[in-house]
């Protein structure tokens, strides 16, 4: 009996060794992850009742802040621009939660990293307050711009500095009042909440889609499929020279793919970028560029990777990464592989099939090639200040990843500021200034050919030196309204908020 | 021998005290900055209940086991500044019940000076076992609450009769083990190598899995069947040692836990929530998935006794208490707790091995099985290793029933002990001498 006794003991210390591991599972090795899970709220509602830094525009306004009040909440949290800075900001709730940069920084707004904590031995004694101020990197007047160009259209401005990945405007319509969440009414709040999800996401203001959102990149994303000709094969700006023509069959397929409004276009490669023309960048994609390279490339951009951005869950870029097995050649020299989903390689070279990109990835394509081929991470956080006004932590500017090689970046380059002077992308020249652009025009969806959203990315910067815009607009389609242009519904608003930001930078009068 | 023991004890029961009043004035200022206002009185009160405890065993059970009494004090006392910091009303009434469980402790000890008298009584206490069983089924008594079917109702006192049955059945099945050992442990047919024993003795496997099986499906209660059935179980192990029994009540406990989860919807339900916590982690996983925010924001050493939040975690004075103390305290508090349930399954199971009359053996390794494999199987649950099933966490979670229980099998351990320490030295007189 004595030796099953000690057997059903040691059945027993096994049990307890599972609960161990388990707990170390749960308590160490998955913490930092169940601490970031969405749903988690437990900061939040422990910081609450503390107080809270305050979240400043570059150029000093104040975009968030706390005050006391009498009641249940010992704070309320304002925002006293209202839904200008909502997809930036997010909103800090007590029954909600946060999101935007009061989730990202909200240990060190709440004062609660461990850097925070004490400076001294004083203040292990001492009750102070620790909180952080936040400046970020947004400038005032030019996201009241961005938002006042794009107007009560559904879409997004996005403006960064393609030399650091600062930004400088970050817009979306619809948007949404933050204090509503942030306030101690909890039934305003409430109320507010359940409206808002009673929406489709498309309308829901909450959604900040120009780093949450994903949508066809349409041509624009042919400065992707340009970069991967250039990068990857023997192909020049000017060589080889595609048919002119109005439509391109891809191999292993009898569906031709069209230029726009059955236009007839070819050339080379900045012929094909200056008018956008579909059949020249469908062929380069399905048989020059081929599969491999094109995802790489895309890749490189920073598709099918989470964006390094300061901001919780923003969306994946996504570029597809498998086309099919290999059924053949191609004629060409050198030869490429031909796959069992050529065809929609093809489409996916004009930013069409599973392409699908946020605004923010538009951008950052944008600011890559103006920025010589390099791409910054991008990031809203420009320095914490303390409670003395003394600078804690100031945002260091770091590469991303090196995409294009100086040479490749400069030819883009020159495509590009060609399409602004005389191409698709002319409504968004500026005199006096160096503008390059490139315009899309992308499909909803195979049900609706004649709805299309209208992009537009682009760069600017004075003659003589490095560009120090960059920028990426889309207007949403509007159901029923027919087809939106990036060289007419986009470029103009771009074009306002790049004179407003030259404006700023002292470029322009 | 005999004084060693209890003076150990006094003063692992001075440290236990010291602990967790230091516990209770840590919690207290995480809270709200202040020493609290009735720390003397509640000093004094623990101090009183310890010895009151240390008294009664000093007189009662002189030779017992000294780690048994000062463990559980412990836990208890954890549970209570846990309870006091998430609920200040439950904090009373765990008070009270902690002062009932203990005068039942010491009345365990005075009104049952031997064990073995009863195993005379097996019948009537599985009678009384199987009534308290079914007790919350009976109209009029039973309620149901939070789903489970396992309160009564008596005038305006609700209590879990399961938590007293399983002391009863413990005693029951030792005491039926011990007198159908030798047929038990008879080799009928050897089929691949395993003997099979007789269908008719198999009996009281598929009684009590019948028992378990109606308490899963009536009562909604799991934690509470796979608990009765495991003890069957281990018992029949102990006595007979034969891997067959093992066997064959895995696989009908497995074919009924299946059989039940296709049948029925909150079995399921329980099994989704248990696999996919995160699918729905505003609904139906929200319990499970806050304890495990909770866990993770205590990280390696805690957020700090009162800095958490984890009040909005649903049950969490009870079921999930474990989750309470791992937020707060970190994993080195729920590693503490899994540290004194093990020294307690321990010291239990040592009482077994020194018992020299096969009863004794049997019921002090059930009662100890009854301890340890109950906190396996709510921290199992707290933690995802196996899906919720509702029960307490011995002497540290809220519940009246569950503490008034426990502190009762604790006095039948240590009567046990001190009985097994008395044979010993009266059949080897000289060893005294010899010291």
């Amino acid at each position: 009996m004595n030796r099953n006794i000690r057997i059903l003991g040691i059945a027993l210390i096994l049990c307890f060794v599972a609960l161990f591991v388990q707990l170390n599972r749960i308590q160490i090795f998955q913490q930092k992850e169940l601490q970031e899970n969405p749903s988690n709220m437990r900061s939040v509602v422990r910081d609450f009742n503390r107080e809270r830094g305050e979240i400043i525009t570059i150029d000093g306004e104040i975009i968030a802040e706390s005050f006391k009040v009498e009641g249940q909440l010992e704070y309320e949290r304002t925002y006293p621009y209202g839904d200008l800075y909502a997809h930036s900001t997010g909103f800090f709730s007590f029954q909600y939660g946060a999101d935007g940069l009061e989730r990202y920084y909200n240990d060190q707004l709440a004062g609660q990293k461990e850097t925070q904590q004490f400076n001294s031995l004083k203040d292990i004694f001492t009750v102070t307050d620790t909180s952080a101020d936040l400046t970020i990197t947004i400038n005032h007047s030019l996201q009241e711009t961005a938002k006042e160009a794009l107007g009560e259209r559904n879409g997004s401005v996005v403006v960064v500095d393609p030399r650091t990945g600062a930004i400088l405007a970050f817009w979306s319509y619809p948007s949404y009042d933050p204090s509503i969440f942030g306030s101690s009414d909890l039934q305003a709040g409430e109320k507010a909440w359940e409206e808002y999800s009673s929406l489709p996401t498309g309308e829901d203001p909450r959604l900040p889609k120009m780093y949450r959102e994903i949508f066809f990149p349409g041509s624009t994303f042919k400065l992707v499929t340009a970069s991967a000709a250039l990068t990857s094969t023997s192909a020049t700006l000017t060589e080889p020279e595609f048919d002119i023509r109005a439509t391109y069959t891809p191999p292993l397929t009898t569906f031709p793919l069209q230029n726009y409004a059955g236009s007839t276009c070819g050339g080379d490669i900045l012929e094909g970028l200056r008018v956008s023309c579909n059949t020249t960048f469908a062929e380069l994609a399905a048989e020059i560029v081929g599969a491999e390279s094109l995802i790489e490339t895309s890749e490189k951009f920073g598709f099918n990777e989470i964006p390094p951005i300061d901001l919780p869950s923003p969306a994946e870029s996504i570029f597809p990464n498998d086309f099919g097995k290999q059924v053949g050649e191609t004629d060409n020299e050198p030869p490429i592989p031909i796959l069992e989903n050529t065809p929609a390689l093809a489409q996916s070279g004009i930013g069409q099939f599973n392409v699908k990109a946020t605004p923010l990835q538009m951008a950052l394509v944008a600011a890559t090639i103006a920025n010589d081929g390099i791409l910054m991470k991008p990031h809203l956080m420009d320095s914490f200040t303390d409670q003395n006004g003394e600078l804690i932590e100031v945002y260091k500017p770091l590469i991303w990843q090196s995409v294009l090689s100086r040479q490749d970046a400069l030819s883009l380059q020159l495509a590009m500021e060609m399409t602004a002077a005389s191409g698709t992308a002319t409504n968004l020249a500026i005199p006096g200034v160096v503008v390059g652009g490139k315009t899309g025009t992308a499909q909803v969806d195979a049900d609706r050919p004649d709805d299309t959203h209208g992009w537009i990315v682009g760069y600017a910067g004075p003659n003589d030196r490095e560009s120090t815009l960059a920028i990426a607009v889309i207007v949403e389609s509007v159901p029923g309204q027919g087809q939106l242009t990036g060289g007419t519904d986009a470029a103009p608003i771009a074009k306002e908020v790049l004179l407003e930001a030259l404006k700023i930078q002292g470029f322009l009068e | 021998m005999k004084s060693r023991n209890r003076n150990i004890e006094f003063f692992l029961l001075l440290f236990v005290a010291v602990l967790v009043v230091a516990g209770y004035v840590l919690a207290s200022l995480g809270r709200s900055s202040s020493i609290p206002a009735n720390i003397v009185p509640f000093l004094i009160g623990i101090l009183l209940l310890l010895l009151l405890a240390h008294l009664a065993v000093r007189k009662f059970a002189p030779r017992a086991d000294f780690s048994l009494l000062p463990l559980a004090g412990l836990l208890n006392g954890i549970g209570y500044f846990v309870i006091a910091r998430l609920d200040k009303d439950l904090a009373g009434l765990q008070a009270t019940w902690t002062l009932i469980g203990v005068v039942a402790f010491v009345a365990t000890l005075v009104l049952i000076p031997q064990v073995r008298r009863l195993e005379q009584y097996r019948y009537i206490l599985m009678t009384i076992g199987i009534v308290f069983l079914i007790m919350p089924l009976i109209p009029g008594f039973g309620r149901e609450i939070n789903g489970a079917k396992i309160w009564v109702s008596i005038g305006s006192i609700n209590f879990q009769p399961g938590e007293f049955a399983k002391i009863v059945l413990a005693i029951f099945f030792s005491a039926y083990i011990v007198e159908k050992r030798d047929v038990l442990s008879t080799t009928g047919v050897s089929r691949f190598g395993i003997a099979i024993p007789e269908l008719r003795h198999l009996g009281p496997i598929l009684l009590a899995w019948g028992v378990s099986l109606i308490v899963m499906v009536a009562e909604k209660d799991l934690g509470s069947s796979l608990l009765f059935f495991t003890l069957f179980v281990a018992l029949l192990w102990i006595s007979t040692g034969k891997i067959s029994y093992l066997i064959m009540s895995g696989a009908l406990f497995s074919g009924g836990a299946l059989l039940a989860w296709s049948q029925f919807s909150h079995v399921q339900e329980r099994v989704d929530i248990w696999l996919r916590p995160f699918d729905d982690p505003t609904g139906d996983g929200y319990q499970i998935v806050q304890s495990s925010f909770a866990l993770a924001e205590g990280g390696f050493t805690g957020t700090g006794l009162g800095v958490g939040t984890p009040e909005n975690i649903p049950a969490v004075e009870t079921d999930f208490i474990l989750a309470a103390i791992g937020e707060e305290l970190g994993l080195v508090g729920t590693t503490a707790v899994l540290t004194l349930f093990l020294l307690l399954v321990g010291s239990g199971l040592k009482i077994a091995l020194t018992s020299t009359r096969p009863f004794e053996k049997l019921l002090s390794a059930g009662l100890t099985t009854l301890l340890g494999f109950q906190a396996f199987i709510i921290i199992a649950g707290v933690v995802r290793l196996l899906p919720l099933t509702g029960v307490t966490l011995p002497f540290v979670s809220y519940g009246g029933s569950s503490l008034l229980a426990n502190w009762v099998l604790l006095a039948l351990l240590l009567r046990i002990s001190d009985e097994a320490r008395r044979d010993e030295t009266d059949e080897n007189p000289t060893r005294m001498g010899a010291g």
